[in-house]
C-alpha cells in the first residue's frame, strides 16, 4: 500500500506521514479488490491485529495492571440497558475478570453482553437463575445487580449470604422493608453492599462538597434547593418479535408479558415511577449537600399523559421537602415530568450567598457558581483554584458600554465555574471506589445505610401524591431497625 | 479537514409517494438521524426506531470530541506513552478509520493531519496509546457512517427489514425497499442549489455518502495541506454484503458499508479522478460521483 507503513502495518519511524503522497493505481487495485467494503471490518480488525501483535509488549508493559494488584472475579446480574452502562465502565478498570452473566432474557441481553465481554478476553459463563450461579461461581468475589427494582432485595441478601461483595443499582427496592433487610444483611455478613447513586463518587460532586461546600462555605446558608429532571416523550420499550420471551418464564420472575418486563419501571410492585428513576438520584443530593434528612415532604403528581394501563406510576411529580439543616430550615424542590424534555436535569443550590447549578451531565450545567454581590469576596478559594475566576456577564458588560442601568432587574452575580472535569463514563468513578473498597483500599461512598436514608425520603413522595397531604418524618425512620429473625 | 457534509445533498425522492412509510427523527451528533420504516405495525416500528436512537446516543457519548467525558476526548488528552480504554465501538471505528487511511494514501485522515499514525491501537484490550505529542482525532468523517451501519444491523434484528437510514442526509444506508418499489427513490443535489436534481437513484441494500463544500468555502488537503480547488461534492455508493456473508453474531465481521462510504466521500474530494476511477473499477459495485465546479462525473 502506498502508505507509511511497512507490509506489517508498521508505521516508519522517521514521520514521513505527513508528506504528499500520491495513491498508486496498483495499491488502489490490491486495496480494495482484497477488502471491498463487504465484511470490512474483520479484515480490519486482522489488519490492526497484526500489527498490535508486535507492539503487545510494549503496550502492555505500560497499561498492564500491576503484578500486586488483586483480580476481582465479577458477575453481573441483570444484563439489561444499566447493566450494558455497568459492563462498559467495568471494562475500563484494571484488574477485574468477569466470570459470569445472569439475565432471564437470554434469548437478546444475556447473549449480547456475554458476547461483547468474550470480545474482551473474559469467558463468563451465561445463567437465567441467579441462584444456580451462586451455586456454581464458587470463585466470584463480588455481584454486580442491575435487575428490576423489586429483584432488588432479594438477589442482594442471597448474594450477600453467599459470601459476595454486592454493587447494586439504586433504587434499593420499591419497599421500605425490602431495603431495610438488605442494611440487615450487609451488616449480618459484614460484606460491602455500595448502592448505585454514583454522584456520590463524581468528582465535580466530591469537589463540590468538600471544597465549596464543606471547608470554603461559599453559598453561606442554602435556604431552597430546586431541581429537576425533564423528559421527552418516548415509545414505550420494545423488543425484537424473535427474541420474546415466552410467557412461562417471564411468569416465573414476576411478569406478567413481554410489556412489563421491559417497562417494569412504570409498574407499581415492580418499579417506582419517574420519581424514583430520575428523582432519586438528586434528592439523595439533597439530603447530601444539606446535611440533614427531610422532616416532612407535600407532593403532587398524576398520570397526565400515558395510558393508565401500562402505565401505573405518575409521570409528573413535584415534591416540597423540608429539612432542618444544621444552619436553619431549608426547601427542597424537585420536579420531574416526563413529556418534555425542557432544560433537562440539574440541581440548584441557592445560598444566601451563592448559588451552585451543578449536574451529572459534562455538557449542560457542569457547575457553575454565581457570588451574591453583598457576599464576601471568593478571591482566597480562586487562588486555591476551588472554583474559576469569574466571567462577566453579559448583560453587566451591556450596561457598561451604554453607560445606562436597567433597572428592572438586579445586576446580574459573577459567573464562577467548577473547575472539576469528569473523564470518564459516568458511572466509572462509583464502580471504581467499590472495587477499591472491595480490596481494603477505599471507603463505600454509597453504603446501604447511606442509601437507606435516600430511599426512605424517596418511597414516600409516592405515598404522599396519594395521601394529598404532607407527611412527616420522624429522625428515626432514617435509622433501618434491624429485625435480623426476619430473614433468618 | 473542513467538509461540509449536509453540503452535497442525498435526499428522498417525493417521499410522500411512499406510502405507508412512516419517518422517526432524533437529534444527535448535532445533525438528525432519521429512521425510515415500511414495517406494516407502527407502534413495533416506533418502538425499534427508538432502539437505533438510544445507540446513537450512546455511540455520541464514547465518539463525540465534543463531550468532555468521551473516549475521543481522553484520547485527545493522552501525552505521549499514555494510554487510554475506550469501547469496543471506539476501537472499532479507530481501526476502519485507519485502515481507510492507509487505502487511500492518507487522504482520509481522522486526525487532522496530526497522528493517526501516532495512535496505538490495542484490539484485544481496547486499549488506546498515544506515541506522540498533541493527537487530535475528530470522527466527524467516518462516526455518522458507524452509527447508520450500526442502526441498520438493529433493525434488522428487530425485523425491520423495509427500512431506511441516515445521518444528516450525508449518510444514507438503504435495506430493503418498501412494498411495491425496486429501491428507495434517491436524489443526489447540487450542494448550492437543493433544488437542482442532479441524479436520481434507486437503491437497496446500499450506502451512499455525500460530501461537499457551500460557496466560498475550501477545504484543506490532509497530504498537502494545500486547499482544493474546482471539486464541490463527492458522491459514493457501497452494496452491503448480503447477511449470508456477515458471519452473524460474529462481530469482527461487521457490515461496515455505510462507514466506509462516509470515508471514502472524504477522500474523494481530494483524491484525483483517475485515483477514484482506479477506485471504483477495482471494487465490484463501487459508484462514485463527483461534482467539478457544473460538471457530474460518474464512475
Amino acid at each position: 500500500m502506498a502508505t507509511d507503513h511497512d507490509d506489517k502495518g508498521h508505521p516508519n519511524a522517521d514521520g514521513a506521514s505527513r508528506e504528499p503522497r500520491k495513491l498508486d493505481r496498483r495499491d488502489v487495485l490490491k486495496g480494495l479488490s482484497t477488502v471491498p467494503a463487504l465484511g470490512l471490518f474483520g479484515y480490519a480488525w486482522k489488519k490492526q491485529r497484526e500489527y498490535q501483535q508486535a507492539k503487545a509488549e510494549e503496550v502492555a508493559a505500560s497499561t498492564q495492571a500491576p503484578a500486586d494488584l488483586q483480580v476481582i472475579n465479577v458477575a453481573l446480574l441483570g444484563a439489561g440497558a444499566q447493566g450494558q452502562v455497568l459492563t462498559d465502565s467495568m471494562l475500563r478498570i484494571t484488574g477485574l475478570r468477569f466470570r459470569a452473566v445472569c439475565d432471564i432474557w437470554t434469548e437478546y441481553n444475556q447473549k449480547r453482553v456475554v458476547n461483547s465481554l468474550k470480545r474482551f478476553k473474559h469467558e463468563p459463563n451465561a445463567y437465567e437463575d441467579y441462584r444456580e450461579m451462586l451455586d456454581k461461581e464458587k470463585e466470584l468475589d463480588a455481584v454486580i445487580i442491575a435487575t428490576p427494582d423489586f429483584w432488588h432485595a432479594q438477589h442482594t441478601i442471597d448474594c450477600l449470604k453467599a459470601g459476595k461483595h454486592v454493587y447494586c443499582e439504586k433504587e434499593m427496592s420499591t419497599t421500605l422493608e425490602g431495603a431495610r433487610s438488605m442494611v440487615a444483611a450487609q451488616r449480618e455478613t459484614n460484606k460491602l453492599l455500595q448502592i448505585g447513586h454514583q454522584r456520590r463518587s463524581n468528582p465535580r460532586y466530591l469537589h463540590c462538597y468538600n471544597k465549596i461546600l464543606q471547608e470554603a462555605k461559599m453559598l453561606g446558608r442554602i435556604v431552597t434547593v430546586y431541581g429537576q429532571w425533564n423528559r421527552g416523550v418516548t415509545p414505550d420499550l420494545g423488543a425484537p418479535e424473535r427474541y420474546v420471551i415466552p410467557d412461562a418464564r417471564l411468569k416465573q420472575y414476576g411478569f406478567k408479558d413481554m410489556h412489563q418486563f421491559r417497562n417494569w419501571r412504570w409498574y407499581r410492585g415492580k418499579g417506582g415511577g419517574p420519581i424514583v428513576d430520575l428523582g432519586s438520584h438528586q434528592i439523595d443530593i439533597y439530603g447530601w449537600f444539606l446535611g440533614a434528612n427531610p422532616s416532612g415532604v407535600m407532593a403532587s403528581g398524576g398520570n397526565l399523559y400515558y395510558d393508565p394501563k401500562t402505565h401505573e406510576w405518575y409521570d409528573t411529580v413535584l415534591a416540597v421537602f423540608d429539612y432542618d439543616t444544621p444552619l436553619g430550615p431549608a426547601k427542597g424542590y424537585y420536579s420531574t415530568q416526563t413529556t418534555n424534555g425542557s432544560q433537562g436535569y440539574f440541581e440548584n443550590f441557592m445560598g444566601d450567598q451563592g448559588t451552585l447549578l451543578i449536574s451529572e451531565s459534562e455538557v449542560n450545567y457542569a457547575g457553575q457558581l454565581y457570588r451574591d454581590p453583598n457576599a464576601p469576596a471568593w478571591d482566597e478559594w480562586v487562588q486555591k483554584g476551588y472554583v474559576s475566576a469569574p466571567k462577566e456577564q453579559e448583560t453587566k458588560a451591556k450596561s457598561e458600554s451604554t453607560a445606562i442601568a436597567d433597572v428592572r432587574e438586579s445586576v446580574a452575580p459573577d459567573q464562577h465555574t467548577v473547575p472539576v472535569t469528569l473523564r470518564d463514563p459516568y458511572h466509572q468513578p462509583h464502580l471504581q471506589n467499590f472495587f477499591d473498597a472491595v480490596r481494603g483500599k477505599a471507603k463505600l461512598n454509597c453504603p446501604a445505610d447511606e442509601a437507606y436514608q435516600t430511599a426512605v425520603a424517596v418511597l414516600k413522595v409516592n405515598e404522599a401524591i396519594e395521601a394529598r397531604t404532607r407527611l412527616a418524618f420522624k429522625p428515626e425512620d432514617f435509622k433501618p431497625r434491624m429485625n435480623t429473625d426476619q430473614h433468618g | 479537514m473542513n467538509i461540509e457534509h449536509s453540503a452535497g445533498g442525498v435526499g428522498i425522492d417525493e417521499p410522500r409517494g411512499l406510502r405507508d412509510v412512516r419517518r422517526f427523527s432524533h437529534e444527535a451528533m448535532a445533525t438528525v438521524y432519521e429512521v425510515y420504516s415500511a414495517h406494516a405495525d407502527a407502534g413495533y416500528s416506533a418502538q425499534a426506531a427508538q432502539a437505533t436512537f438510544d445507540l446513537v446516543d450512546r455511540l455520541e457519548r464514547e465518539l463525540s470530541r465534543f463531550l468532555p467525558n468521551s473516549d475521543i476526548t481522553r484520547i485527545n488528552h493522552l501525552e505521549p506513552g499514555e494510554s487510554t480504554r475506550v469501547s469496543p465501538s471506539t476501537l472499532e471505528c479507530l481501526a476502519i478509520a485507519r485502515h481507510m487511511f492507509d487505502l487511500t494514501g492518507g487522504a482520509f485522515d481522522v486526525s487532522i493531519g496530526s497522528g493517526l499514525p501516532s495512535l496505538d491501537l490495542d484490539v484485544e484490550n481496547s486499549i488506546v496509546g498515544a506515541t506522540t505529542r498533541g493527537v487530535r482525532v475528530d470522527l466527524g468523517g467516518i462516526g455518522k457512517g458507524y452509527a447508520v451501519d450500526l442502526m441498520a444491523e438493529l433493525l434488522e434484528e428487530w425485523g425491520v427489514h423495509r427500512s431506511l437510514v441516515h445521518g444528516g442526509f450525508s449518510s444514507v444506508l438503504a435495506l430493503d425497499p418498501p412494498p411495491d418499489h425496486d429501491g428507495w427513490p434517491l436524489t443526489l443535489s447540487d450542494p448550492g442549489a437543493s433544488s437542482r436534481v442532479l441524479a436520481r437513484l434507486s437503491s437497496r441494500q446500499t450506502a451512499l455518502g455525500a460530501s461537499g463544500v457551500r460557496k466560498g468555502d475550501h477545504i484543506v488537503d490532509p497530504r498537502t495541506h494545500d486547499p482544493v480547488r474546482g471539486r464541490r461534492a463527492a458522491w459514493v455508493a457501497v452494496p452491503r454484503p448480503p447477511e449470508s456473508a456477515r458471519g452473524g453474531s460474529d462481530q469482527h465481521h461487521r457490515a461496515a458499508a455505510a462507514t466506509v462510504t462516509d470515508a471514502l466521500t472524504t477522500a474523494c474530494m481530494l483524491l484525483s479522478l483517475d485515483e477514484i476511477e482506479a477506485l471504483c473499477s477495482a471494487t465490484p459495485g463501487l459508484e462514485a460521483w463527483i461534482l467539478e465546479d457544473t460538471e457530474l462525473v460518474h464512475f
